[in-house]
């Protein structure tokens, strides 16, 4: 740019003169502004709902989707069009949000909780009679949104935020893996661990209600 | 087809759920689900559960947040913006 202006200057060009040029750097902000606003910002739904999973609270999880979509502006240049957008902001809200607690602490917490073996992570084995599960089908298809909600916020981080991307999002296990900084692998334990302990909460309550939903192994294969 | 048991076909439901299984896969346990009531049963449940917890998560965006979202990107922009 600076050549063009020095060798414009003296052959009668119109030589670019700080307000055209800021004009034009601000018509290109615009420009950045605008594809932002279009492409993103809709996704801001998608986005609450799992912030709400992170943090747990309305107000933490504004925080959590604003400072997304800062970091997401700031680095909207490195942002390629054609891939997945949404998988992008995720992995930036996956890192927001981990960078903000003390993450030795965490990936401790998480070391520790992916070493459990499955005996140790509730008892909602599918081993209960068919009976028990009946009963297990009923009370869930009577239990309050809430009372699942609850459940789901009950269970660490990492597995919560895996049910919640395969289920309530659909993503596929790679798409997570991705999201999440971890191998597919990890993916489908965490699912299946999340789940189960969302089970086990589930069939807590339900026993509390009065459903009969205790381990009678009476038929097992 | 190859024959699998219950236990391996209760080890897989997530992944048949999620659509995460080749086909040859998915035929075996279908097939397996036909004739197999508890792990039917099994299946059916992982399916309601997975239905609640969607219904549980449909939270609107409270409306200010785009207001203050976009705020904060014009002033980002202001204060030198993109790189």
């Amino acid at each position: 740019m600076s050549s063009f202006v020095a060798s414009g200057a003296g052959f009668g060009m119109p030589r670019l003169n700080s307000k055209t040029m800021k004009s034009k750097d601000a018509s290109a902000k615009q420009n950045q502004i605008q594809e932002f606003e279009q492409q993103a910002l809709p996704l801001m739904p998608q986005l609450y709902g799992a912030a709400l999973r992170w943090t747990r609270n309305p107000s933490d999880a504004e925080d959590l989707v604003q400072e997304t979509f800062a970091k997401a502006f700031v680095a909207w240049a490195q942002y390629q069009q054609g891939t997945n957008l949404k998988a992008w902001l995720y992995r930036i809200m996956t890192n927001t949000h981990i960078n903000s607690f003390n993450k030795r602490a965490k990936d401790q917490a998480k070391g520790g909780l992916d070493d459990l073996e499955d005996w140790q992570l509730g008892s909602a084995e599918s081993v209960t009679s068919l009976a028990s599960r009946s009963a297990e089908l009923e009370a869930i298809d009577n239990m309050p949104s809430e009372t699942i909600k609850d459940a789901l916020h009950q269970i660490p981080d990492e597995f919560r935020m895996v049910v919640y991307y395969a289920v309530v999002d659909g993503l596929p296990y790679a798409e997570i893996a991705e999201i999440m900084g971890t191998p597919v692998g990890t993916v489908m334990s965490r699912l299946h661990r999340g789940k189960k302990l969302l089970r086990s909460l589930l069939a807590e309550y339900a026993a509390q209600e009065g459903y009969d939903v205790s381990d009678n192994k009476d038929e097992v294969k | 087809m190859s024959e699998i048991d219950c236990q391996e076909t209760k080890r897989h439901v997530h992944e048949y759920l999620h659509n995460e299984l080749s086909d040859q896969e998915l035929d075996d346990i279908t097939a397996h689900l036909a004739n197999c009531d508890s792990c039917e049963t099994d299946y059916d449940l992982e399916t309601l559960i997975n239905g609640a917890i969607k219904q549980s998560c449909t939270e609107d965006v409270p409306q200010e947040l785009a207001e203050r979202v976009l705020a904060e990107i014009r002033r980002i922009q202001a204060n030198g913006g993109v790189h």
